[in-house]
Formats: C-alpha cells, structure tokens, sequence
C-alpha cells in the first residue's frame, strides 16, 4: 500500500476522534488509524507516543492501566471533559479548513 | 487548569522519575508485543514477527527520548545536564573557578555591606515605630530645605488637612531629671498629645497625655518616659506612674512608660523623656504664637497618594504665605516618606551620606576591576579549551547550547559567590555597627544594619550582573570562532594575535587601581597631617565635662552665679590647675561654634570670625598665655563695656602694624560693640578644620550670660584622667546635686571621635586600594604570562634565529608595560576629576598634591613591573629545541 505522511496538525485530531468512541491503548489507537484511513496513515510510535503524552500531560487525555482484550496489562487512554471541547473546537477548525481547500480547487 | 495540569506534571516528571520510566516502557514493550501477536496471527513465525514488530517500533531508547523530550519537565534535565557539565568543566579547572569565586565573591560582599548600610539609614524606621504609611512634612524657603515649622502652621495644618491624617509635631528638648536618687540628664523631645498614636508605639505602662494634659491643666507637668530609664532610674518600679519627679525644675508627674526600644522618631535619636508641648511653652511662659522648630509627622490617609498630599500641603502652604508674610516668605510644604526621613538632620545623616557617596563610587569601581579579571581569567580559560568547543561543534552541538554552557558555569560560580557574600556582608555589617564612634553625647546609636532579604537579593542581582559581565567576553569570543582550523590543528596549533579585549581589560583594570590609590594616598596623607598637626595648645591633661543647669538655675543671673560656684569648687579639687567654662568646645567648628561677621565699622568688609562665649581664665585654662593685654576675667562684669579677647589672625587682619588692645569691633548686627582686651596665639581653638587662617574672638560669660542650658567646663589636671572624672564629678555634687554631667571626656577622646571619620574613611580605601592593586597585578601578571606561554615556539624559532635573551626579555617587558603606561595616564586623568569630590573631606592638602601622584606612580610601574618580568624571564630561558620539538 502507498503510505502518506501524517499532515502536520493532525495527528491530534484524529487521535482525539478515535477516541470518542471508546478509551483505548496506544496499538489500539495505531491499528485503528490505519484501517479508518484504508492503511494510507500509519502511525509510527515515535510520533504516537509523544503526541498522546503531551494530550495527557495537558489534561485532553486520562490514561489507566488495566486488562487488555486478550488478558494483558495496557494503558488505556480516556478522552476527558477538556480534551472533548478540544476534539470540537478542532474538528469546526478543521471542516472549515477542508471546505475551504475544497473551494478553491473546485473553484479554479 | 493548563497551567496548573502542567505543573503537576512537570512536578510528578522531577520527583516521580522512576515510575514515569518504568510504565513508559511497559507501554512500549506491551505495544511490541501486541503487535507481534497480530502478526502471528496473520501465521508469521513467532521470531519472525517479534523482529518484525520491533522494526515497526524503530528501537525502544529512541521513541522513548522522542516522549522525553515532548515532555514539558524536558527544560529541568537539560538543565541538570547543562549543571553537570558546567560543574565537570569547573572542576577540571579548579584553580580558576577557585579565585574567580574568592574574587567576585569578596567584591559583592564587601558592596553587600555598604549598600545594607544604605539601606539601614536610608529605609528603615526608627526602633518602636510601627505604623506604617508615615510621611514627613517637611518645608522649604527659596528652595532651601527648612524641616522645621512654626507651631502656628503645624495648626493650620492639623485643622485643614484631608490628605494626612493625625499629624504630629515635635522638638528636641534636654531635660533634667531629679529623682531622690540623683539628678540625670536626658535627651528628650516636647510632643503633641497624639504623638505615639501616630507613630504606632504602644505604651508598656500608664496611658499617652490627654488633651487638657497637653494645655497644662491643674494637674502641673506630666511626662512619659523610656523603657530605659524606667528600668536603670526607677528600678523597674511597678508604680513609676504616677510618681513625682522634678524635671528641669518643674513638679512632673510620669504617666506612663513607651515599649522597649522606642526612643524617639528619628532613628539616631536617643530622647528618653517626653513632655506636652503646650504645657511646656506655658510653663516656659514662651508666647504659642512664636512657637518654632516642630517637626511634623503623619499618616496617610488610605487610599492616598505621596502626590496627592504633596498637592493639598503646598495649597495650603501658599495661603500661609500670603497670611502670614513676615515669617512664611516664600516657604513650601514637603511631603517625604517618612523612611527616608528618619535618619533626620543628625550626626550620622550628615557625615553619613557623604561617606556612603564615596564608598558606593569604590566598591563599585573594585566590582569593575573584578569583574574584568575575571572575564580575562574565563578568556583564558575559553581560549584553553578552543578545541575541545571545535570537538563539540563538529559533533553537533550548537553555539547557542556552547554559549550557554559557559553562562551556566558563570552563573555556578556566582551563585558559590554570592553565598559566600551573603555571609561575609551579615559579618562585616555587624563589625561595622560596633566601630561606629558614640555619637557628641557619649550615647549609642541604636543603628540596625543586618541584611535582610531586600539586602540577599540586592546581592543575588549584583552576581548576576557579574556573571554576564564575566562571561561575555568569552562568550562573543566562542561565537565568531570558527571550527576547521582548530580541528586540523595540534596542541601548540595556532598562535593568535594577543586579544584585544583582554589588553583593554587589563588596562581598565589598571586605571580604576590607580584612581583608588589616589584617593587613598591623598586621604592618608590628610589624617597623617591631622596626626602630626597640633592644636597649638596643650592637648593632654585637659577634660572636658559638659553638665546642664536647666534644673539647678531658673534665670540667666542664677545660671551666671552657679556656674562661677561650681568654676569656684572645681578650681579647689585636687590635681586642678586651672578651671574655665565655655558654650563650645574643640570639636568640628559648623557644629557647635557661632560664625559673626566681624569689622571694625559699618562700612567695613565683615570678616567671619568664630565666636565663643567663656569663663574666666579661659586662656589658662588651655595653658597658653595672651601675647598682648590680658585673659578675660572674674571681674570682666560690666555689661555696657562688654570686652573680648581675639586671636593673632584676627587682630592682624584688622589692624595690621598697630596694637589690637583697647580697639572696639563690631560682631552680628544687634550686638553691642566690644572693647579687645587682649590678643591671644593662633591656636586651633575649634579643633581640626580646613580654614588655614581661622579668626576667633571670645567674649565674657559674665557680660553676656546665657540662659540655663548645657555648659562645657574645660579642666586642666595634673593626673591621670580617671583619677581627675570622680574628683570632678563629687565637686560638682557638692555645689547642687542638681546639675548633672551630660557628657566628661578627655579633650583627645573628643579630637579623635571628630577625627574618626576620615581615618575611618581613609583605612577603608587603603584597604580597597591596595586590593584592587594586587587584583589588577595579578590580572596583568596573568594575562602576559598566558600569553608567553602561547607563543613559546613563536619566542624559540626568535632564538634560533639568534634573538639574545636580553632583546627577548626587553621586548616582552615593552609589551607589557605599555599597558601600565596607558593605565597610568587614564587613571591620573579620573583621579583629577574625582579630586574635586575628594576636596570636602581633605584636611590640609590639595586634591592635585604631587608627593601622592608621585607615590603612586612610582608604587603602580614597580608592581607591574613585577608583573611583567616575571612572566618575561621565563621566555628569555626557552630552549629553542624544546620549544620547536613541541609540535
């Protein structure tokens, strides 16, 4: 598969929304990033990692320890009250920024 | 709540370490190995999918620096790296953070000192006093500052001000004490009733005055006294109030008894005894409209500001101006915090700020020349070690990271530095609180002089301002250098041009020395002239005792009779030869003595003379005898034809060639003339002064008596003077145990304490001059030899080439001293200038006096030469062999 770059910025975002759904551990996190973008994002750990701990360090994030799906220990990541308005105030940010793109290519 | 999440975090990073670590790499290691179970399930080999899985991570130690450094507590490690790199780069170099901490150290500890000297008399309040928003009201006329005003205005004010609230008046007052036990004389000050309402001191016994109190009511005289006097007078007596005292002469009743420490509002008063003022006018029979000389202290309203209540004083002011011509003439209202007033017009306020001057200008002149030793011992060091910073260049770290680890080395040697001045500045500001002299009265100051924090942090800012003094010359030299050729180069490698920063630092260095020696060689030659000059009069074997008769004497003709008792009584103790009385005595002459202008008729150029008004045998009493007429006498009686004794000057300047006896001279407009009747030597009758002429004239006791008061009596003794004190004191008791001493002192313990301060002022910058000296020395000596060092294959190919050591040695002598040459010149040039600040304090010789100039050039080219040679002989003794083989 062709893989793509993350575009600068996004990374957070897309973090955030997979998260809404349920909290999950970081491999969870990379795998689902990989299939909601058919394999054409994939995470590498050196910029997951450091982008979940400054989310959690911020309070966006809650992270606890406890029993993975097949029986081992995981970190899971919760969104918190504080990372929901991020996720929203990003994602408005960001649907204007797509439709704006969109405009202008369209428009051309 | 960002903010705050952050800090927690950043909190849990520095002190949870471990955990963080160890769970980070749980994660990663679980994030591993769930990717390797994803990959068998997909049927990979187990082996083949963990490799797998651990190539998708891209190694452990890397991702987790990456979450590392995203971190925000990342700052502190890098910090505590930078720290410990810093601290291996000291400690490879010992001997360089060692004296740059010694040096810099000292130099802040020592301007530590004075500025909490500054800061003691400048800022704080007297003891006692604990209210706060206090300010003073002061006044000025024609721009002159006027701190006293009329009882009239402290009224006006009191009544129309808004701005200041409670507004307090008071004025110093001596009194006599006369309990059963004995008679005592205090300082004390005549108040308003509110006076330690306004000023916050609480009262340990009794109650403050009240209003019918303060108008003299039928309850007589009352007075709150001391802590102190209250625990040595009254013996800690639990019913001090409500005693009856006299108190110069009056019935008084005591009232009450201030908290420990007060002594007055001004903090190098020592008043004891407080009275009403009104009821002390009345007493007086002083008229209230011609009440004068209150000081005038109050509270600011809240919510007001300095310049608001300035605005509201100076209105009223000029309404008082066109009230009241004749006494407020162009007299403004002054609004000053009061902490800046406290130290007041006393002894220590007046010399003080001239000595604070010239010691803030050296100690800040030593913090240059230190800090510019430093920045050549760190240049030095920066060049030392130009390919190890070529070695981390070349791998990666950058000018900025360079550059800051050199600032975090400086910033570690100040912060060693600034403890260590910290601790010298507590000591030394003690020492100096216990060297200061006893004020004229024989009392203690109650000066507080201990750093407190605004004093460490004054400090902390001082280092800090040396550290980016010190390290940026070697800083800016890192910048620009470039990394190839240190890379490609040997040990030896590449000899550089001398660097221009450091000559200049050298030659700052130099100069600033020279300036201080200047100053302290023209000091030191003042006070030796001081030592060796004599008063022309008999120093020794005369005391001093100064005692008030305001108890003992009602009127100026009783006051007259009594003393001429106590002169009678005193004449007949044994050891006496001779007794005088007088207003003044031998101390600065601006203190205490009188200035008249004095001619012989009106039309006259007045010539300003010091006045004294004496006793008989005034002049026998100083052992010297009239070179024409007579000694003033018992018998010099006769008010109408008042007669005066002058000095040779004196009757030199008005009548030269002609006898001065039997002339009349005119004094101050208003007196009546008066007859000489003798001419006395040119002695030094008002102590040490700058005047080379000094004119004096002595007038009669007798034709003008003075009101009961404070009067000195000058005895002449055979003895030793603590067998002539007691002698002196039983004498005086015997004549009315209701005079006391105020103040015996050997005339010499007078002289020195009024000599103090510029042998004070004179040690001290001998002290900071010669240290500057060995510093700047050091520095030169530090620099060329550097320097020699450097360039030792440079001086062997010289010698190979057939240099004789001699021309080596003279060359490299040359170089050096043409520093000092330079140093010498811009330091003579300061010195100059700065011989019009010293003129005040320099007794007997001129700023520009050659023996001193001389001295220090001569002092100066010997030690740097010193410097200089040692450094150049050793490069006249290279072996040319060994320096060329060195490559």
């Amino acid at each position: 598969v062709d893989r793509l770059d993350i575009p600068q910025g996004t990374l957070d975002l897309m973090i955030l929304t997979i998260l809404t759904r349920e909290p999950m551990h970081g491999y969870g996190i990379s795998q689902r990033l990989a299939a909601l973008s058919h394999d054409s994002f994939q995470v590498n750990p050196g910029s997951l990692f450091p982008s979940l701990y400054r989310l959690e360090q911020d309070g966006k994030l809650k992270a606890e320890w406890r029993a993975s799906e097949n029986n081992r220990n995981a970190k899971y990541y919760k969104l918190t009250a504080s990372g929901r308005k991020q996720l929203e105030h990003h994602r408005q940010r960001w649907d204007r920024i797509a439709f704006a793109i969109t405009s202008v290519l369209e428009g051309a | 709540v960002i903010l705050l999440n952050r800090l927690t975090s950043m909190l849990r990073w520095l002190f949870r370490r471990n955990r963080i670590e160890r769970e980070l790499d749980d994660e990663l290691r679980t994030y591993v190995d769930m990717a390797a179970a994803a990959r068998r399930r997909q049927g990979i080999p187990a082996a083949e999918a963990q490799r797998q899985a651990g190539l998708e991570l891209g190694g452990l130690e890397q991702v987790k620096e990456q979450v590392r450094q995203s971190h925000s507590g990342a700052w502190f490690d890098r910090l505590r790296f930078d720290t410990r790199d810093a601290l291996r780069g000291l400690r490879r170099t010992p001997g360089v953070a060692c004296t740059a901490i010694l040096l810099i150290g000292l130099v802040i500890g020592g301007n530590t000192t004075i500025f909490s000297m500054v800061y003691g008399i400048l800022t704080k309040p007297a003891r006692g006093v604990q209210s706060s928003r206090l300010v003073t009201i002061g006044s000025s006329v024609n721009g002159q500052p006027d701190p006293a005003h009329t009882y009239r205005d402290y009224l006006e004010y009191a009544t129309n001000i808004k701005t200041v609230r409670s507004l307090l008046g008071h004025q110093f007052e001596r009194f006599t004490l006369t309990l059963p036990t004995g008679s005592f004389a205090f300082r004390g000050a005549l108040v308003t009733n509110n006076y330690f309402e306004t000023l916050g001191v609480p009262l340990v016994r009794g109650r403050i005055f009240t209003d019918s109190e303060s108008g003299l009511d039928d309850s007589g005289l009352v007075a709150i006294v001391s802590y102190r006097v209250w625990q040595d007078q009254f013996r800690g007596a639990e019913d001090v109030v409500g005693q009856h005292v006299m108190l110069n002469g009056h019935p008084t009743t005591v009232i009450g008894v201030a908290s420990a420490g007060f002594q007055g509002a001004w903090l190098t008063e020592t008043s004891q005894v407080w009275v009403p003022l009104l009821a002390y006018a009345r007493l007086a029979r002083q008229e209230e409209s011609r009440l004068g000389g209150l000081n005038v202290i109050g509270q600011l309203a809240p919510g007001v500001s300095l310049s608001a209540a300035q605005n509201e004083f100076h209105a009223i002011s000029l309404q008082l101006q066109s009230a009241y011509p004749d006494t407020n003439r162009n007299r403004t209202a002054l609004v000053l915090p009061y902490s800046v007033t406290a130290g007041g017009n006393s002894i220590v306020a007046q010399r003080g700020s001239l000595f604070l001057a010239i010691f803030s200008v050296i100690t800040m002149l030593t913090v240059v020349i230190v800090c510019a030793n430093v920045a050549n011992l760190m240049l030095a060091r920066a060049a030392v070690r130009q390919r190890e910073t070529a070695v981390r260049h070349s791998l990666g770290a950058t000018r900025i990271g360079i550059v800051r680890a050199l600032f975090i080395e400086g910033l570690l040697i100040s912060l060693a530095a600034w403890v260590g001045a910290c601790i010298f500045a507590w000591w030394t500001s003690r020492v100096v609180a216990a060297v200061i002299p006893p004020a004229a009265q024989g009392s203690a100051l109650p000066l507080d002089f201990a750093p407190d924090w605004r004093v460490v942090s004054y400090a902390m800012a001082l280092a800090l301002l040396a550290t980016i003094a010190f390290t940026l010359p070697p800083a800016l030299r890192l910048w620009r250098q470039d990394v190839l050729p240190w890379l490609k180069a040997g040990e030896q490698g590449i000899i550089q041009g001398r660097s221009r920063l450091s000559s200049a630092l050298v030659i700052v260095q130099l100069a600033l020395a020279v300036l201080l020696l200047t100053g302290a060689g023209l000091a030191y030659r003042s006070t030796s002239l001081i030592s060796r000059r004599s008063l022309e009069f008999e120093t020794a074997h005369l005391t001093l005792t100064t005692v008030s008769t305001t108890g003992a004497a009602a009127n100026e003709e009783s006051n007259r009779a009594l003393l001429e008792s106590l002169r009678e009584r005193l004449r007949s103790a044994p050891g006496v030869q001779a007794v005088t009385y007088a207003r003044s005595t031998p101390s600065m002459p601006d203190r205490t003595w009188r200035m008249d202008p004095v001619r012989t008729n009106p039309s006259e150029m007045p010539r300003p003379s010091w006045v004294n008004v004496v006793g008989p045998d005034y002049l026998k009493a100083l052992g010297l005898s009239p070179v024409a007429g007579r000694d003033l006498a018992a018998d010099d009686t006769d008010a109408a034809r008042a007669s005066a004794i002058i000095n040779q000057h004196l009757a030199d300047a008005l009548w030269p060639g002609q006898p001065a006896v039997g002339h009349t001279i005119q004094l101050r407009p208003g007196h009546a003339p008066v007859e000489v009747v003798g001419v006395t030597p040119n002695a030094l009758f008002s102590g040490y002064g700058s005047e080379t002429r000094p004119y004096f004239v002595f007038l009669s006791q007798h034709q003008e008596p003075a009101p009961p008061g404070d009067m000195s009596f000058y005895v002449r003794h055979a003895g030793a003077p603590d067998t002539i004190f007691p002698a002196i004191g039983r004498a005086l008791k015997d004549v009315d145990a209701r005079v006391p001493i105020v103040y015996m002192r050997a005339l010499e313990t007078e002289l020195n304490t009024n000599t103090w301060p510029i042998r004070f002022i004179s040690l001290l910058l001998a002290l900071f001059a010669s240290g500057s000296l060995a510093i700047a020395a050091i520095g030169q000596y530090a620099v060329i030899a550097f320097d020699m060092k450097r360039r030792t294959r440079d001086f062997g190919i010289r010698i190979a080439l057939g240099a004789s050591p001699r021309q080596l040695l003279s060359a490299a002598l040359g170089e050096g001293l043409r520093w000092t040459a330079i140093g010498l010149l811009i330091g003579f040039g300061l010195s100059l200038g700065a011989g019009r600040a010293f003129r005040s304090v320099l007794f007997g010789i001129t700023p520009t006096d050659a023996s001193t100039y001389l001295g220090v050039f001569v002092g100066l080219t010997i030690t740097s030469l010193l410097a200089c040679y040692l450094p150049a002989r050793s490069v006249s003794r290279i072996d040319p062999i060994k320096a060329l083989r060195q490559e």
